[in-house]
């Protein structure tokens, strides 16, 4: 398969490291047939969504099933990732200072109690975010820069960034719109401006005195609670029911503003129902006993679970890549990593063609850098590090690593102490791709005179490790952003103190200068450049070991047409069913 | 017994802080924030994880003020003194994950343990009893042998293997079609469905769930059973009431096996801690959303407020069903009596 552009549409897509959400997938559409409505999609769920409230929810379940509730001024377009108009008519204005973003709304979206979506349901939307007692901590974060909101008239919002930064516009227009009169019936934020929301501290007892303060709190109280089961917002599908651990419905709504307007995604399916099985095995029988439409496999499961012709007269399984990597961490502040030789080393010891065959059962691909395979900034020109042992005992050798004293285990001389080559490689237990990368590289290091241990740990003990620095060496995963990506946060020095995402401490002055340069420049060809230059850095440092993009598999029913791939993640949104196929005729009551 | 009745009441009180303080310290101690775990996406790690924001300073501040939200900010006996007062107005306080009252969620999902638990421990004593009873009545015989082979058969065998067999061969898959593959309710379910036809419904999905939790218990309570006939049968009353004529029937069904039973009543209490905690792991493989499986998700994610409120529910279970047997112990034989060694 192949995936020609790149992209990413989520709800926080300016997340360098999100989570792993599932992407994507195709079938030759039917063309000839026109899209007509009805029939259920069922999904599954692992687990419940945390809770429905768009804003003080952070899991990927949630924003999986809020993102047919609620809409934002721009979305993405699902193939070329381009920003385009949703809740607003076009692109914002910015001003030449980059700093004020205009946006003008469109007159005709309403929500789903059929109340007309203004420019005062925005402006809430963005003081809820803003209000430092909305149990939006980790949302919040990513607005800090937006300074100011205001109307200039009821469909003309503006907002005002603190720095210039080129995803600003990125952020600023996915501020998911809440009916004001539903979230906050008695008009508490009205009279608080957002200028007033960003001065306000939690802790100070005299911003909690203030009368601001108080009437923030009052709102942040009811916001808080009230709200976590029974969203409303303004998109094609209205919330039908959650009964707990079993199953979350959404149903179309018949009277959805975007109906028929042009550039707006049309629903078909009439009921999405997600149901929960905690086990996989059994949301695979599930599937096959019809009970499922559809659901991401496994690889075991891909690979010996649902071949045959029964099953595939059943689904088509669609191939896709989930824009997210595997590496191997080395703590560059460690004496035994700060010499890039021996980390370039580590790399060449590392057979992870082998990895991608054995472990991936060839469903990934080996990354050479932290950039999306498919994005305009990767760079195809690295030459990616072969599996040569010869050439990484040599680089070892430069480096001063010798068996001098014929232990078998290559030491050398560090501040006048004999070290051996002895570390430990840490990740978290249960993932059993990690394990396996870890105990190979475990075994092939041995031959080479280097002892490794490995080590399994709880994640949340495991996370302590990694943001206080406590490894030699960590196996994790980043997810990659299809849209734009920002690498400032993971691999800045400035980013390697106080937990930061810099957990291997990695620092080079140059990079610092290209990742600092790139976040002020709005020119989309100049960012390319600069990320190439800065890929090349980071191929010749190897502060980490760059592993393997995995690929996602997804079963889906036959019956559902216009199955398409994009590069971030499928689309139900787009599918649906020729009559005669429809297998629910109602929708539940 | 009315004073020893309300001394081991007066008991139970410290007893149950005890328990308490010390799941309070081990939950609270264990490593693992549970802000740090919010702010990395919470449990979705396990694939390709964000660990953290591009602003750490902001977020820094932001957790600050989360935990200041639930408290964890002060010290720990103050959290715990905070914690039992509260508990001294049946408040749980809220769940960490969607701030919804603890209590709230431990009611909704109670009725499905119970229900779940309740149908299993029936489903033990029918079947434990009388195979008790059958091996007794004919001991060393090949078919007792054989019963107690089975039943320890089964008890051998780890329920979360024989649940996804079951699922894999009973439930629609390749093979065949008997059951539902998980879940409380069918895909088109509706509340608006006549009683019966939820009832059904409801039935059909715990039949698996059921059976595979029963089976492992049938070896230990039939043994007991077993054991506690043969020593009655021993004793001189059955002899006596042989003597004078009655039929083996009688004296089997009417005087050995009520004397036998005394012991298994005493034990029926210890199953109330069970009720609510003994369905983990069938919940998981059965995707049945019962307290176990809540308690299991708020350990992973550190959701200290719902660890402790189940903790304290099972522990306080246990206290009562270990006085309730002792009680019923003296009730239902005379010749036991507490009172006077706790003079």
């Amino acid at each position: 398969m192949r995936v020609e552009t790149l992209a990413q549409a989520g709800r926080k897509p300016w997340l360098a490291l999100g989570l792993l959400l599932l992407c994507v997938s195709f079938l030759p559409a039917h063309a000839a047939e026109v899209p007509v409505t009805g029939d259920w999609l069922v999904s599954h769920m692992l687990s419940d969504p945390e809770q429905l409230n768009p804003l003080t929810s952070n899991d990927g379940g949630s924003a999986s099933i809020l993102n047919y509730i609620f809409e934002n001024l721009l979305d993405h377009h699902p193939q070329t990732l381009e920003l385009r108009p949703q809740l607003a008519t076009a692109r914002p204005q910015i001003s030449d200072d980059k700093l004020t973003y205009t946006f003008t709304l469109r007159r005709d979206a309403h929500f789903q109690d059929g109340k007309p979506l203004t420019g005062q349901d925005v402006l809430f939307s963005v003081k809820a975010i803003k209000n430092p007692w909305v149990n939006a901590p980790f949302l919040r974060v990513y607005y800090q820069s937006l300074v100011q909101a205001e109307l200039v008239d009821d469909y003309t919002l503006r907002l005002v960034a603190k720095e210039p930064y080129f995803l600003n516009e990125t952020v600023l227009s996915q501020v998911p719109v809440l009916p004001r009169h539903y979230y906050d019936p008695d008009g508490s934020m009205d009279s608080l401006s957002v200028t007033e929301l960003a001065a306000l501290r939690p802790g100070d007892a005299a911003a909690e005195a203030s009368p601001q303060g108080t009437q923030a709190r009052k709102f942040a109280e009811q916001f808080n609670t009230n709200f976590s089961r029974n969203p409303m917002g303004s998109g094609p599908y209205k919330f039908h029911s959650w009964q707990t651990g079993q199953a979350v419905v959404l149903q179309r709504d018949p009277h959805y503003w975007g109906i028929g307007k042009e550039g707006i995604d049309q629903p078909y399916i009439d009921q999405r129902t997600m149901r929960v099985f905690n086990n996989p095995d059994a949301a695979l029988v599930a599937l096959k006993a019809g009970e499922l439409d559809t659901m991401p496999l496994m690889p075991i499961q891909h690979l010996k679970q649902t071949s045959g012709a029964r099953f595939d007269k059943q689904f088509a399984k669609h191939q896709f890549f989930t824009p997210s990597y595997s590496y191997i961490g080395w703590n560059n502040a460690h004496p035994l990593f700060s010499d890039m030789r021996v980390r370039q080393a580590m790399t060449y010891l590392t057979n992870r063609q082998q990895m991608v065959k054995t472990l991936l059962f060839e469903l990934g691909e080996v990354v050479n850098g932290p950039i999306y395979l498919f994005r305009p900034e990767y760079d195809k020109t690295l030459v990616p590090y072969p599996y040569d042992p010869q050439k990484a005992l040599q680089l070892l050798g430069e480096a001063g690593w010798k068996d001098t004293d014929g232990d078998g285990i290559l030491d050398k001389m560090i501040d006048g102490q004999k070290v051996p080559f002895r570390f430990e490689i840490k990740f978290n237990s249960g993932n059993e791709i990690r394990k396996s990368v870890a105990l190979t590289l475990q075994d092939e290091l041995k031959k080479h005179g280097v002892d490794a241990n490995v080590r399994q740990l709880d994640w949340t003990i495991y996370l302590d490790d990694v943001r206080n620095h406590k490894f030699e060496a960590v196996i994790l995963g980043w997810g990659m952003p299809a849209i734009e990506p920002d690498e400032y946060q993971v691999w800045h020095s400035s980013q390697a103190e106080n937990k930061g995402s810099n957990h291997v401490s990695y620092k080079n002055t140059r990079a610092d200068a290209l990742l600092e340069e790139y976040r002020r420049t709005f020119d989309a060809q100049k960012r390319v450049e600069l990320y190439r230059e800065f890929q090349q850095i980071l191929h010749q440092e190897q502060p980490y070991t760059f592993l393997f993009i995995q690929k996602a598999i997804l079963a889906v029913d036959r019956r559902f047409q216009n199955v398409k791939l994009y590069p971030q993640r499928p689309r139900p949104l787009e599918w649906w069913v020729p009559k005669a196929q429809q297998r629910y005729h109602e929708v539940s009551q | 017994m009315l004073p020893y009745l309300l001394q081991r009441l007066l008991l139970l009180l410290p007893t149950l802080i005890g328990v308490t303080c010390i799941s309070f310290a081990i939950t609270h101690l264990a490593p693992g924030d549970p802000a740090e775990l919010r702010a990395g996406g919470g449990l979705g790690g396990a694939g390709a994880e964000g660990l953290s924001s591009k602003n750490r300073g902001d977020l820094d501040r932001a957790l600050a003020a989360w935990r200041a939200q639930y408290g964890l900010d002060q010290s720990l006996p103050a959290q715990y003194w905070r914690w039992l007062r509260n508990l001294g107005t049946l408040e749980f306080g809220n769940s960490f994950k969607d701030n919804q009252p603890v209590w709230r969620k431990i009611a909704e999902r109670l009725p499905i343990t119970i229900q779940l638990n309740a149908v299993s421990i029936v489903m033990i004593y029918l079947v434990a009893i009388p195979l008790g009873v059958y091996s007794a009545t004919h001991p060393y015989s090949v078919s007792d042998q054989a019963t107690t082979f089975t039943a320890f058969l089964l008890f051998a065998l780890p329920s979360f293997w024989i649940g996804t067999l079951a699922i894999v061969f009973l439930c629609g898959g390749d093979f065949l079609d008997l059951f539902p593959p998980g879940g409380m309710t069918s895909v088109g379910y509706s509340s608006t469905w006549p009683f019966w036809q939820r009832l059904w419904d409801r039935a059909w999905h715990l039949c698996l769930p059921v059976l595979v939790m029963s089976y492992g218990g049938f070896a230990g309570l039939s043994r007991f059973m077993r054991s506690s006939m043969l020593e009655n049968i021993r004793q001189d009353y059955v002899q006596t009431a042989r003597a004078k004529g009655l039929s083996e029937h009688l004296v089997i069904y009417k005087h050995v096996l009520r004397n036998s039973l005394i012991p298994i009543v005493t034990i029926m209490a210890s199953i109330l801690p069970g009720l609510i905690s003994g369905s983990v792991i069938i919940e998981t493989i059965f995707s049945i959303p019962g307290v176990g499986l809540l308690a299991y998700e708020a350990v992973l994610a550190r959701d200290y407020p719902i660890i402790m409120a189940v903790f304290t529910i099972s522990s306080l279970l246990t206290l009562v069903s270990i006085l309730i047997s002792d009680t019923l112990l003296t009730l239902v034989d005379p010749r036991i009596t507490f009172s006077g060694r706790s003079a």
